[in-house]
Order: C-alpha cells, then sequence, then structure tokens
C-alpha cells in the first residue's frame, strides 16, 4: 500500500521549532501532531496532518535508557484527543526529530518502544489512521497503521507544502 | 544524459535537479494554456505528472495549442497523448498518470501532487481547482485571459498563486460570488471564449515560473501567494492592484484545520 503524509510549511516549521528545543533533562522532545486519513487512487493512502500538540516539560519522566519518555498525563492527553477527533476520523502520530540532516529511520530504541502506544489509540479511534513520524533536519520518515491493522505501512513520501516545497522520499529499505 | 543539460539553469540551485524530479506537478487542461505548461515542465526537468484531458484536436485549436499540427486535427489526435508525446520526448523516464476524464470525476491522482498548475475556463472549475487544492494541501497557481470589446479589443489576463494557509482567490478579489453568479447565468450559452497563442504564452511561462520558484526558492522570496495581472495590450504583467491592497493576514475562507474528506461532526 502506498502511503503519503502532507503537511504545510507553517507546520512543518513549528514541529522543527519546538523539537529542536532543549529539555531541563530528557536528551530529546516528543510531540503528537494529528492528521486526516484519506484515499488514493490504486487503494494509496493520504494523511494530512492538520495541527501539533507540543508535550510541556513536566509531563516528560526522569528515565535514562531512552531519549526522553512521557508520562501518564502525555498519554491521557493523547489518549482523549483521539476520542475527541473520533468524528472527524482524526488520527494522531507520534513525533520526534533525529537531529540530523538526510534521511532518517527508527532506532532500536524507536522500534521497541514507539509502535507499543497504537493499540492504544486504536482503542479510542478506530476509524482514524494513526503512526509514527521521525523527522531530521531536513528529511523525515514515517509508518503509519491504517484502520484495523495490525501491521503499519511505510510512508512512501512526505510533502512539506510550504515555499519550499520539501518532497522526503523514503529510500531506505530496511 | 550530459550534465550540461541543465548547466544554463544551475542559477536554480546546486541542487535543483534533485529537487525539481522529486516534485508531483498536476495539469487538469491541456489545452491552449496546459499545452504551453507541460512543454516548459518538461524542458525544465519535471518527472512526475498527473495530466487531465478528455478532448481531441480540432482544427479550431491549431491557433493555439503547442504540439498539434493538421495531421492531428485530421486524426482527432487526444489532447492528452501529444502532452505526453511532448514530455516523453525530453524525459523519457517521467511517470506521467494520463486520465482521459474531467478531473472532478477522478480526482483521487490529483492528490498526491505537490503543484496544480489550472489552465481552466471558467470561474466554477477555478473555485473547485482551488477548494480540491486547499482540502489535500497543493499549491495551485492559476492562469486565464480574456479577450474584452470588439472595436477596440483589450487582452487582459491572470496569474494567480493559491497556497494552503496564504490568502485565497476570494481574498485575493479575484473570485466574487457576482462573478460566479454572472457565468451561472450565461450556462450553456457562454459560447467559446477569445483564445490566442501568445498571451497563454506569456501566462503560461510566468506560472511555471512561480512553479519553480515554490520548488527551488531560487529568489529566496518564499512566496505565500501572488496576483499577477497581464495587460495584453501593454504587454505587461504587474502585480495586481487588488493585491497591493489588500490588508488580510490569514484566509477566513479556507481554515487549516478544515482537509480531508468532509466530514459530518456533532454540533
Amino acid at each position: 500500500m502506498k502511503a503519503h503524509i502532507k503537511m504545510t510549511g507553517e507546520l512543518h516549521a513549528a514541529m522543527l521549532k519546538d523539537l529542536t528545543r532543549r529539555h531541563p533533562f530528557a536528551r530529546e522532545r516528543v510531540g503528537f501532531v494529528f492528521g486526516r486519513l484519506c484515499s488514493l487512487s490504486d487503494g494509496g493512502r493520504l494523511v494530512l496532518l492538520t495541527r501539533y500538540h507540543s508535550i510541556p516539560d513536566d509531563q516528560y519522566v526522569k528515565d535514562h535508557t531512552v531519549g526522553a519518555r512521557i508520562g501518564s498525563t502525555a498519554m491521557t492527553w493523547a489518549m482523549q484527543a483521539v476520542y475527541h477527533g473520533r468524528l472527524a476520523r482524526e488520527g494522531i502520530f507520534h513525533i520526534h526529530l533525529h537531529g540530523h540532516r538526510g534521511e532518517t529511520g527508527m532506532s532500536a530504541t524507536d522500534g521497541r518502544e514507539i509502535p507499543r502506544l497504537i493499540p492504544g489509540f486504536q482503542s479510542v479511534g478506530r476509524d482514524a489512521g494513526h503512526g509514527i513520524i521521525i523527522l531530521s533536519l531536513d528529511h523525515g520518515c514515517g509508518w503509519v497503521w491504517v484502520p484495523e491493522s495490525t501491521e503499519p505501512a511505510h510512508v512512501d513520501c512526505i510533502s512539506v507544502i510550504g515555499s519550499p516545497i520539501g518532497v522526503f522520499e523514503r529510500r531506505r529499505t530496511e | 544524459m550530459s550534465k550540461d543539460r541543465y548547466s544554463r539553469q544551475s542559477f536554480l540551485g546546486a541542487n535543483s535537479e534533485e529537487l525539481i524530479s522529486r516534485c508531483t506537478v498536476g495539469v487538469p487542461g491541456l489545452g491552449g494554456g496546459g499545452s504551453h505548461i507541460v512543454q516548459q515542465l518538461a524542458h525544465i526537468g519535471f518527472q512526475r505528472y498527473v495530466l487531465y484531458d478528455y478532448d481531441v484536436v480540432e482544427e479550431s485549436n491549431l491557433n493555439r495549442l503547442v504540439g498539434a499540427n493538421l495531421t492531428d486535427a485530421l486524426a482527432e489526435t487526444p489532447k492528452l497523448h501529444l502532452a505526453k508525446k511532448m514530455i516523453y520526448g525530453l524525459q523519457p523516464k517521467a511517470s506521467i498518470l494520463g486520465i482521459p476524464f474531467k478531473w472532478q470525476d477522478k480526482p483521487e491522482p490529483l492528490r498526491e501532487c505537490q503543484i496544480v498548475l489550472g489552465c481552466v475556463d471558467s470561474y466554477k472549475t477555478r473555485e473547485e481547482l482551488e477548494i480540491i487544492c486547499r482540502r489535500y494541501l497543493m499549491h495551485y497557481i492559476d492562469i486565464g485571459m480574456d479577450v474584452h470589446g470588439k472595436d477596440k479589443p483589450v487582452i487582459g489576463g491572470q496569474i494567480i498563486q493559491s497556497s494552503p494557509g496564504g490568502p485565497c482567490m476570494r481574498c485575493m478579489g479575484f473570485l466574487t460570488d457576482e462573478k460566479l453568479a454572472a457565468e451561472a447565468a450565461l450556462y450553456g450559452n457562454a459560447g467559446h471564449r477569445p483564445q490566442v497563442i501568445w498571451p497563454n504564452g506569456v501566462l503560461a511561462s510566468t506560472a511555471v515560473g512561480l512553479a519553480v520558484d515554490l520548488v527551488t526558492n531560487w529568489t529566496g522570496r518564499s512566496r505565500t501567494h501572488a496576483y499577477l495581472a497581464y495587460d495584453g495590450n501593454e504587454g505587461t504583467v504587474r502585480e495586481s492592484l487588488t493585491l497591493r491592497n489588500l490588508a488580510i493576514k490569514e484566509c477566513p475562507h479556507f481554515p487549516l484545520h478544515e482537509v480531508g474528506d468532509p466530514v459530518l461532526v456533532e454540533l
């Protein structure tokens, strides 16, 4: 299944600005971005990102085994937001930044930790697409779980519709 | 392919060739304006196209349809075929999704584009194109020309960039309820609008220039919108007076959260 994510340049800039801020103790920041799923031709899926939620500093918990860990308050907020957005079929994407240039991917820790959040989101927003986005300073990658799926689809392309336009294509095959 | 191919446009940026090749452009309508546009996009290096046209070449098109000749009119060659031939002749590896319908009948492929260049005749279709571009996050660049008056004809036209988050064609004063109502009142009786090749060429070239700037930002202007008015009698393209006086900062017609398929929500 072909998957494509689009966002405005304004939203992309806002997310980069937030995610590059230093946190008092976490080594990196995470956030949530909301997206609406719609169809492309040939069974492909398009996710249109709408708004970003920055996680307040005090909702992180100390855990030196990972770059950042958020606590139950942040997770409860996210679950509620998905629940309230279910009529608009608005899903939620966990997003964080790898602070380098070029294509990026999931680290071993990302792959172990973040996908575990998805079933919870699916349980409160079953008609929406949820997923994970990892940005680099000038690229990005993503995974989307369409409704009723247990496995994610790799996002083939992330488009930033700004000036200039950004087209982040997946070249890695893992 | 030799490295010389794009050497004359290297001022667009060191990685401009790659940026241009990754961008998907949509062109609904491959007539007088669209045929110019696809030709230029192919010369510049665009590789990915979503094209719509259901029409065939007729003799009355030959005054302005780039790439068409007498044989095409006799054979009733589809305009889509002409556009593909033009692109493949310059970019043999291009990916072209050619759709022989009105774009409204099969809109899904258009959603993949980053830029849509609209070369359509009516205000209503322009409005519909702008709506789909806002809902599925695409830059929309519109061109159009008209000729007013018979004794002393005046050629006018416009090139408009409407981008998500920026002012729309209503904000910029181009689309109005009055224009749409007047057009609707002429339904079925509008006749053919006058069209000639050179204004279409000016409008298409300017639109392609805006598209290339959106992809490469070679001017460094990071445009959020544009409304350029063409005076075909004077031979000038200038920023529209309406736009110069525009005070609006945020588009009230297309809120940024109103994207994707329309849904019913609880009140």
